[in-house]
């Protein structure tokens, strides 16, 4: 290692045999060329080769890397020559064949070129002297490096590597001792670069090309003496024309540049390519359009506004112009365009959303308490309590929720409250005020689904009929109102479809329905056929029936009884077709040794038909049913006979309004009729089981519980009467009196809740809850109710 | 079918508790309304927005969700929103009473 001589400036590079040359990153990029074209020669990547060529003076240097592309630098600067001397260098001479671990590349940091990728470089001639001359500023690029030099020993270069510069950094401050410092400046000569060498070519005399050389020679003199004056050679110029230059301006129109901005949402682009795909199936121009719009943002007025696309072209100023023009037009446009939002399809169902929702905002207790639900306690709207109702809000659901809870085991412990009807609501509007509701039925598959049927029983007192569906979502007003002239007896949703509803008309009619249509015209009528029934249809009924002879699947049926004494069985096949199931004949009372068809000779009868009133299928058995006929008879019949009756049963003294199977025991029903008395029999005992005769008025219906086997419900004219056969066989449950002038005429038990509907005669359906019922022994179970019956059958009915 | 919304419509505004009731286009111009016409476009307006967000919120989590309907509760009323592409259906109601 060779030290300078002389002190050093700071600034100078110091030669350091190990040398982390964080700052040669510059050179890096250089180097890779030198190390491409290098064979097998590691370089020191700092050291750079100055450009200038000392080397082989016939050959231009160039850099070949590996793949023999032609990668010779191009040298982006042009150092000066001059500057490069003001520095004190090293001058290292190496001898030759000691290039290792001597050949040290000297390093020149100018003050005045902060050439930060320039740290120094070195050459090397190619006549195996290695001088190391001091170089000015040396480019980035410039890495010629004759490593062509067959002379050149590669592998002293190994000892290059430990070279490194050091980048002095420009960190200095210049203290005043340091510009007191005597600077030794050194002078020297740079070595000579030979640009060029023609070496002479000598020729001996004697050699076969001597005549021709000399020749060659003497041509060349003369030549050279006759050049002046001759003609062949000319001295000339020329200039070379250079057209005029023009400048030429263009000048484009102006670019009208808009900002679009999107959020660009999940939806947004899941919109977008729902619309590409949609519009990928029609013509090719709806692509662009549904493209350009889908990607236009939400809010995209000018679609709906034809006029208004010419906004968006407007100046500022003329914007208020033409909008005013164009809500002139809009605004025809907007009339038009309001009708047909009031007219379109999601308006409508919107609205009825709506209704739907404001009923459950008004009757949601009401409602709450129907589905057995938690009733949210609305905050008192006085003023002071209202920043306090907000946090009570939520104890007061709690305690709502106690409270019930506390009421329940009451109940069920002491049971001091006594059990009674709550009403909730009732069903009513305008349309059915002053009706009289004459059937109730529930859908078979939406239990929220009513359908009433509202007509007058007397004959004088008709009017016209009203078959309303009603749902429990909304206690305001019908989902569907089919009007009739006649009135309505009796209604029943079909099992199989349930969007049919049967009705029964006074004047014999059977309609058919479909609900799922608001038109009033039935589906299917049976004014046209043959067979219809010539009285009032007083109960209908579909029925599944067990084809079982025939092999087929359970047909359904529909099973009218009417007042000209016909049950007939109803069958949908290119409109109704109707069989008569069983004639009611006319029994008397006396006799009674068969079943009893035959009249007693002498007898004069107007008719020989007992009209029916009411009938009721077993529920197991759909072949037996029994039919109640005006004269207070009861017959057990079956769908296979339809000459005789089973069975009779006698007790009641007035037309029998309604039976009933109990749903748990299929041995018991009961029956209720215009003689004040509802009786529940057995079926083998054509005798009356239990009677009860709570009072003076007709009852018009009774219906078992769906949920226990004791308890049923009767309407009579003044009251409601809950009956709880294990409780009690003398007095109702629970009594529930009408208003004064309302009679009670039917009665319906809601299936999952505790609920009871009861119609009356001023067209209102009343929902009352069951509360505070006895909940001890109210499994219904079957064999309890036997044995209720068995303890019950020592005393006579 | 146009007598029936009408019917529909008056019965709405006729319930108990019903405050307001307003059908407004997309534009916020009333088309039927039962309040006055500058807290209808008020109305209009703010509501407008709050069920674009609540749209954009129901279709960023499922894209193939839409939003059907709004309430807002609040101390003195509620506010129901039926919105639709071309329209919003807006039912003011007080259910205390």
């Amino acid at each position: 290692m060779i030290r300078s001589t002389g002190p050093q400036p700071k600034k100078s590079i110091s030669f350091i045999s190990t040398i982390k040359g964080t700052q040669t990153k510059g050179y890096s990029g250089a180097n890779q060329s030198r190390m491409a074209l290098s064979k097998t020669l590691t370089i020191a990547p700092e050291i750079k080769a100055e450009k200038m060529s000392i080397s082989t003076p016939r050959t231009v240097i160039q850099v070949i890397d590996a793949h023999g592309v032609d990668v010779t630098p191009r040298p982006l600067y042009h150092p000066d020559p001059h500057t490069g001397t003001a520095k004190p260098n090293k001058l290292l001479t190496s001898r030759e064949g000691s290039f290792a671990a001597e050949f040290i590349s000297s390093y020149s940091l100018y003050q005045n070129t902060l050439n930060p990728s320039m740290l120094g470089h070195f050459t090397r001639s190619v006549l195996g002297s290695s001088i190391v001359s001091k170089s000015s500023v040396s480019t980035t690029e410039s890495i010629a490096e004759d490593l062509e030099e067959p002379s050149y020993k590669r592998e002293k270069l190994t000892s290059f590597t430990d070279l490194r510069v050091v980048r002095a950094t420009p960190g200095k401050i210049v203290t005043k001792e340091d510009l007191e410092k005597t600077i030794e400046i050194i002078l020297t000569e740079t070595e000579t670069l030979r640009f060029f060498n023609l070496p002479t070519v000598m020729v001996s005399v004697e050699s076969e090309e001597a005549m021709k050389v000399r020749r060659r020679n003497k041509n060349y003199e003369t030549l050279c003496r006759n050049r002046l004056g001759n003609d062949l050679y000319a001295e000339r110029m020329m200039q070379t024309i250079n057209g005029a230059p023009k400048n030429k301006d263009v000048q484009c129109d102006k670019i009208v540049k808009e900002d679009k901005g999107i959020m660009s949402t999940a939806w947004d682009l899941h919109d977008s390519y729902i619309a590409m795909e949609l519009s990928s199936l029609p013509a090719k121009q709806s692509i662009l359009d549904s493209c350009g719009k889908a990607n236009v943002p939400s809010k995209d007025r000018e679609q709906r506004v034809p006029g208004s696309t010419t906004e968006k072209d407007s100046e500022a100023s003329s914007l208020m112009d033409i909008e005013n023009v164009i809500l002139t037009k809009v605004r025809d446009d907007e009339v038009d365009h309001s009708e047909t939002i009031l007219k379109s399809d999601k308006f409508h169902q919107d609205l009825f959303f709506m209704e739907r929702v404001l009923m459950e905002n008004i009757f949601q207790p009401k409602l709450a308490a129907y589905r057995q639900l938690p009733i949210l306690k609305e905050p008192e709207p006085e003023k002071p309590e209202d920043f306090q109702e907000g946090e009570k809000l939520e104890k007061t659901e709690e305690e709502g929720q106690k409270e019930e809870e506390e009421e329940i085991e009451i109940s069920t412990g002491q049971s001091t409250i006594p059990a009674n009807l709550e009403r909730l609501w009732s069903f009513s509007c305008d349309l059915t005020k002053g009706l009289n509701v004459s059937s109730l039925a529930w859908n078979r598959t939406n239990p929220d689904l009513l359908a009433v049927g509202y007509g007058h029983f007397g004959f004088r007192e008709q009017k016209r009929g009203l078959a309303c569906c009603w749902s429990i979502k909304n206690p305001m007003w019908p989902e569907r109102i089919y009007q009739s002239p006649y009135g309505v007896t009796a209604v029943d949703f079909s099992i199989g479809a349930p969007n049919l509803l049967a009705v029964g008309y006074h004047n014999g009619t059977i309609a058919i329905y479909n609900v799922q249509s608001n038109s009033n015209v039935p589906v299917l009528d049976s004014s046209e056929s043959p067979q219809k029934h010539l009285g009032p249809v007083w109960q209908l009924q579909w029925i599944e029936q067990d084809r079982g002879t025939t092999g087929d699947d359970k047909r359904e049926i529909l099973v009218s009884i009417s007042a000209d004494g016909r049950i007939s069985k109803w069958v949908i096949r290119k409109g109704l077709d109707c069989h008569d199931l069983m004639r009611l004949k006319r029994t008397t009372s006396s006799s009674s040794k068969k079943g009893g068809e035959k009249e007693k000779k002498g007898e004069a009868l107007i008719s020989r038909q007992a009209p029916g009133m009411c009938f009721a299928f077993h529920p197991k058995d759909t072949n037996i049913y029994l039919a109640g006929t005006e004269e207070g008879h009861i017959h057990k019949c079956s769908c296979s006979y339809n000459e005789q009756y089973l069975e009779t049963y006698r007790g009641h003294k007035g037309p029998v309004y309604k039976i009933a199977w109990n749903p748990f025991c299929h041995d018991v029903f009961l029956s209720c009729s215009a003689d004040w008395g509802v009786i529940i029999w057995q079926q083998e005992n054509p005798k009356p089981f239990l009677s009860f005769y709570p009072t003076t008025y007709v009852v018009y219906d009774v219906a078992w519980s769906p949920k226990s086997a004791y308890i049923f419900a009767a309407a009579n004219e003044s009251r409601v009467e809950i009956w709880h056969l294990h409780i009690s066989t003398l007095d109702p449950l629970i009594v529930h009196v009408a208003n004064p002038g309302i009679k009670f005429t039917t009665v319906l038990f809601a299936k999952q809740t505790d609920c009871l509907l009861v119609g009356d005669s001023d067209g209102q359906v009343g929902v009352y809850e069951l509360r505070n019922m006895p909940a001890a022994l109210d499994s219904g179970r079957g064999d309890v109710i036997d044995i209720l019956i068995g303890s019950k059958s020592k005393q006579p009915g | 079918m146009q007598a029936e919304v009408e019917e529909t419509l008056k019965r709405i505004q006729s319930h108990k508790g019903v405050m307001g009731t307003m059908v407004v286009n997309a534009e916020g111009i009333p088309i039927r309304t039962t309040l006055d016409n500058s807290t209808t476009v008020q109305y209009a307006g703010l509501l407008h927005q709050l069920t674009m967000k609540a749209k954009s919120t129901v279709r960023d989590i499922d894209p193939q969700n839409d939003l059907t309907f709004l309430r807002i509760r609040s101390k003195k009323h509620e506010i129901m929103v039926a919105p639709d592409k071309e329209y919003l259906l807006i039912v003011i109601q007080n259910p205390c009473e």
